[in-house]
């Protein structure tokens, strides 16, 4: 069984990688039978996906949340859902390549240095962890598309500046457009963490005789959260938009990723469920 | 097949001889009854700014490209013209021009959207004055064809191939909606006035319109139901537009780059982009180095617009294969024009001479030896038929051995006497 879940593991990271070339291919070739096609493939992708988590669910005996890579599959996973959820609703086809790199990245990560095989704390085969992790991971996701879209923002108003008529102005859609796609996925995001750290913080002092407001992993992911939280508050006030808006979304991302990854090598925590 | 006709156009003559020579939709009305009466049986004829096409089928072999020629500069009283700035087709020739044009591949603009629904337009007006008739309808289909497959099968009609279009390309790609949007024009010239009804066709929210000389611009705002802002206090009212277009024919800088870094800073980074697609430039273009700005002259446009031009000129060989396609199926149909008839009495006049040799036995015999001797006299002629029938028809059918299509037929006619029903039945 093990060594079934660790094959799946690698042709899941196959399929993403061949969805994401396929966007990556349609981007710049613009080829009609792609159009469809690489949806579809998406859609087996994360189908795939789902196999992949229930089958290592039902093996482990609890969710695959515990460890960092397992949770990256996750995110890979929330990262290709949503996106496809965005491109059934909008029909915006062109933005798929920015998005769907950074779920292969995840699951990269995850495939390669996934362990099937670890001891649980029995604090983790909880309820209450499970929506906590979960809207992490769903909010997380919906941040890395944010800063996607800022991405593509900041790409597109180059090109347009400088007279540059590229793949980029040709296949993504317009700015504005591309702003709401960045604010919505904040909101989104924002709301999602906020839930993540309210039930974190309302659970975790009864479970975990260690705890303390002042572990480098709560301060941290308050630390992001003030910053998406200025961010909406800036945005609203129209006090930043256009490039400066996209600019902020993009380094708030760089600084979430930094700071998690920090608190999670270097820094020590009792929110760390593998050690 | 006697296609013939002539056609002057952006390559063979200037924009004031092919004006000389166009025909309004009234003139091809009074026309077409002379061509009717001396040169064509059937045919038709297409005018645009930039072409005038004449072609049809002669009424007698004697006509020549000079008596078509002759006959348009006659009714349109011009002269000076020569046999070079026309172009002569016949045939083959004609009939591929014909489907050039519908193509949009012979255009000034390779790819034009409005050439096919104008050869559309061109064909229903000779359609309904009775010039278009077999040949002409089949000619139709195949253009309509053409002019279709191109645009489904091909990439010729996409991108934008004008300074407007480009424009408002760039434009579609920095806004989402037009709608909640405000545009001022500056100038209300040729191209001022262009710009100003792309906009109020794009929806535009409000349009305003700015000119040095008040009774224009009055002309218009009212033309494109835009409001008017006072020439000489333009700059303090510019930052209440998102999308500026300015086409004047001032020979300096009519705002500079001060007034738009203070502008912006009113609109506190609200996207804005200026179009300045006036010769010589009217905005200072040091205004792009702004934050929040984009600003396009007519250069930057015209990147957009040959990069386009030059992706449709590589899609020709492509159309020219779908016009291959299309004639091959049009001299199909139009080699068998000759056969069918000859096919037609050949097979009727051995029907004709079974049935009068099964009916001198019709009271001779039983009903049922009868339908006996009937139905294998049919089976007889059925298969003495069949070989010539299907020879014949397959020589048309190639297109390329037209010729040899026709002397069968023509011999099969001799042979059988065909042509002299009557003698035919005299000699039995």
């Amino acid at each position: 069984m093990l060594q079934v879940m660790q094959i799946m593991s690698y042709w899941l990271l196959g399929l993403y990688f061949i969805t994401f070339a396929g966007y990556l291919y349609d981007f710049f070739a613009d080829k009609k039978f792609l159009h469809n096609a690489k949806r579809l493939f998406l859609f087996v992708t994360l189908l795939f996906h789902v196999v992949y988590l229930v089958e290592r669910t039902i093996f482990l005996g609890h969710l695959p949340i515990v460890t960092q890579f397992e949770i990256f599959s996750l995110l890979a996973f929330s990262i290709g859902f949503t996106y496809f959820l965005i491109e059934l609703l909008t029909d915006i086809r062109g933005t798929g390549v920015f998005i769907l790199i950074v779920a292969f990245i995840f699951q990269m990560q995850s495939t390669l240095f996934i362990q099937d095989d670890y001891q649980v704390h029995s604090i983790l085969q909880n309820y209450p962890l499970g929506t906590h992790v979960i809207t992490a991971i769903l909010g997380f996701s919906a941040i890395s598309i944010s800063a996607a879209y800022a991405l593509m923002y900041l790409l597109l108003y180059k090109n347009i500046k400088s007279n540059k008529f590229t793949t980029i102005f040709k296949r993504l859609p317009n700015l504005e457009i591309l702003e709401l796609l960045n604010f919505y996925a904040i909101i989104i995001g924002f709301i999602l963490l906020t839930i993540a750290i309210v039930i974190g913080l309302t659970w975790m002092p009864s479970a975990f005789p260690e705890f303390s407001y002042w572990d480098p992993k709560i301060i941290t992911t308050m630390v992001v959260w003030l910053v998406y939280c200025v961010e909406i508050i800036l945005k609203l006030r129209k006090k930043i938009i256009g490039k400066r808006f996209a600019k902020y979304s993009l380094y708030g991302f760089i600084f979430s990723i930094l700071s998690l990854l920090f608190t999670n090598t270097v820094l020590n925590s009792f929110h760390d469920f593998v050690n | 097949m006697d296609i013939f006709g002539i056609s002057i156009n952006h390559k063979t003559a200037s924009i004031e001889l092919r004006e000389s020579l166009h025909l309004s939709v009234d003139e091809i009305k009074e026309f077409i009854p002379i061509l009717k009466e001396s040169i064509f049986f059937e045919g038709f004829i297409l005018s645009t700014c930039n072409r005038t096409e004449i072609f049809g089928v002669p009424k007698r072999d004697n006509i020549t490209f000079e008596d078509i020629q002759k006959c348009l500069l006659k009714f349109k009283h011009v002269e000076g013209l020569a046999s070079k700035h026309f172009h002569n087709y016949f045939s083959c020739s004609a009939v591929k021009h014909i489907l050039e044009v519908a193509s949009s591949i012979d255009s000034l603009i390779v790819g034009d959207g409005q050439i096919l629904g104008q050869v559309k337009d061109a064909f229903y007006l000779s359609d309904e004055l009775g010039f278009s008739k077999t040949v002409f309808h089949k000619l139709y289909e195949a253009s309509v064809h053409v002019g279709k497959r191109s645009i489904n099968e091909t990439t010729i009609g996409q991108g934008a191939v004008t300074i407007s279009f480009a424009a408002i390309k760039v434009l579609e790609k920095i806004f989402s909606s037009f709608q909640s949007k405000s545009a001022l024009v500056i100038g209300a010239g040729e191209t001022g006035t262009l710009a100003a009804v792309h906009l109020r066709e794009m929806g535009i929210g409000k349009l305003s319109i700015t000119n040095r000389t008040l009774s224009k611009t009055e002309v218009l705002a009212s033309k494109v139901n835009g409001s008017i802002v006072n020439f000489n206090s333009l700059k303090d009212s510019l930052e209440d537009f998102d999308i500026i277009i300015s086409a004047t024919s001032s020979d300096h800088y009519i705002i500079e780059y001060d007034e738009i870094k203070s502008m912006m800073k009113k609109r506190k980074g609200v996207l804005t982009c200026i179009m300045d697609i006036a010769v010589p430039r009217d905005i200072n273009p040091k205004v792009s180095e702004l934050d929040g700005m984009f600003y396009n002259d007519i250069d930057s446009l015209n990147i957009i617009v040959n990069e386009n031009l030059q992706k449709r000129e590589k899609e020709i060989p492509k159309v020219n294969k779908i016009i291959l396609e299309e004639m091959t199926t049009f001299f199909k149909w139009a080699n068998t024009l000759d056969v069918v008839p000859t096919i037609k009495d050949f097979r009727d006049f051995f029907e004709e001479i079974r049935l009068d040799e099964i009916g001198k036995i019709r009271h001779k015999v039983h009903d049922y030896e009868f339908e006996k001797v009937d139905n294998m006299t049919k089976r007889i002629i059925g298969r003495i038929l069949h070989h010539p029938t299907w020879n014949l028809k397959h020589l048309s059918e190639t297109g390329t051995d037209y010729e040899t299509a026709k002397k069968y037929s023509d011999i099969i006619r001799e042979l059988f006497n065909l042509d002299n029903k009557n003698r035919n039945n005299g000699e039995k």
